[in-house]
């Protein structure tokens, strides 16, 4: 597959369950504790598992933390992969799942932070507009898996089996949360609208 | 059921939006950005590696905790028991001296007269 650079630095999309054919020969030798194999493992798939991770938690520096778990975990636990599975579509699943723990770290941390302590967000030195700035804040109020779901579905094109095998609920579950989330959006996004 | 049927023409995706998002959450663009996230994921790979040699090396300690502690709880069993052993013949022997006839037991039970009763008891001690 060749790769094809995108405006927005994104990598290329492919379906999860996609496997590059020499992948499964990187895997057997991160098994066997070959190093170097598991680093190429982590070049291929960190760009993809940074965009699992970023739709769900709500900044950048969560993100990269969720990736670096979700790594960590994958790296303990090669052993019970099995080497005929896609691996984007496992370690995908595990960055999820960090994703959301670093989700609900922070909702404690901020609970327990005086508002004075409370960090800026990171802000994108791309994003500008009041339209942006709106969705941005509209983005924070949705629940987590409302977020994922729209981000996943609407912005990296994934298929509703697909994000509900990666955040683990039921085909119908992404299809409602997917719905809310949009109604939500367009709903928090109406007045900017009707004042542009 | 698809989008269309479960949201309704006014829910399906709004691209504006949809472009807005991308923009929010795109990855960084930078490609030494993604050199250096790989650089920190090996590293905490290799703290980890570290952290699971130092928790081996516990697990050793550990083991050989374990085993002293048997030891010394057998040692400590056995000089237990040895003392006991030891108190229990003294209070034996005890009761054996102390259940010895006296002279003035002899003397009652007529074997020998008061007098070298009296006598007897005086040289014994």
């Amino acid at each position: 597959m060749t790769a094809v650079a995108l405006p927005w630095g994104q990598a290329p999309r492919r379906a999860v369950t996609e496997r590059p054919a020499d992948e499964r020969g990187l895997v057997l030798a991160a098994q066997r504790g070959e190093r170097a194999a598991f680093s190429e493992l982590v070049r291929r798939h960190q760009r993809r598992a940074y965009v699992v991770a970023r739709s769900i938690v709500i900044n950048h520096e969560d993100a990269e933390d969720a990736v670096q778990d979700g790594f960590l975990h994958a790296f303990k636990a090669i052993d019970r992969f099995l080497p005929d599975q896609a691996f984007g579509a496992w370690l995908h699943r595990i960055v999820a799942n960090a994703a959301l723990d670093v989700t609900r770290r922070r909702k404690v941390r901020d609970a327990d932070e005086l508002p004075e302590t409370v960090a800026s967000p990171f802000r994108d030195p791309a994003e500008g507009g009041e339209l942006r700035q709106r969705l941005t804040e509209a983005l924070d109020t949705l629940p987590p898996r409302q977020r994922s779901v729209i981000v996943l579905h609407d912005v990296e094109g994934y298929k509703h089996a697909e994000i509900g095998k990666l955040l683990d609920i039921p085909e119908g579950t992404a299809r409602s949360d997917l719905h809310y989330a949009r109604s939500h959006l367009r709903q928090v996004l109406g007045a900017v609208r009707s004042g542009l | 059921m698809t989008d269309q049927e479960m949201t309704g023409p006014a829910l399906v995706r709004d691209d504006e939006v949809t472009n807005h998002l991308r923009a929010i959450v795109a990855p960084p663009a930078d490609d030494s950005y993604w050199a250096g996230l790989e650089r920190r994921i090996l590293a905490r790979l290799e703290r980890g590696q570290d952290e699971g040699r130092w928790w081996a090396l516990s697990e050793r300690a550990y083991q050989f905790g374990r085993l002293a502690a048997g030891l010394t709880l057998i040692v400590a069993g056995s000089v237990f028991l040895r003392e006991r052993a030891l108190e229990r013949r003294m209070a034996y022997e005890t009761v054996i001296e102390s259940a010895a006839p006296t002279p003035q037991v002899f003397a009652r039970r007529g074997l020998v007269p008061d007098r070298q009763a009296t006598l007897r008891a005086v040289t014994d001690h």
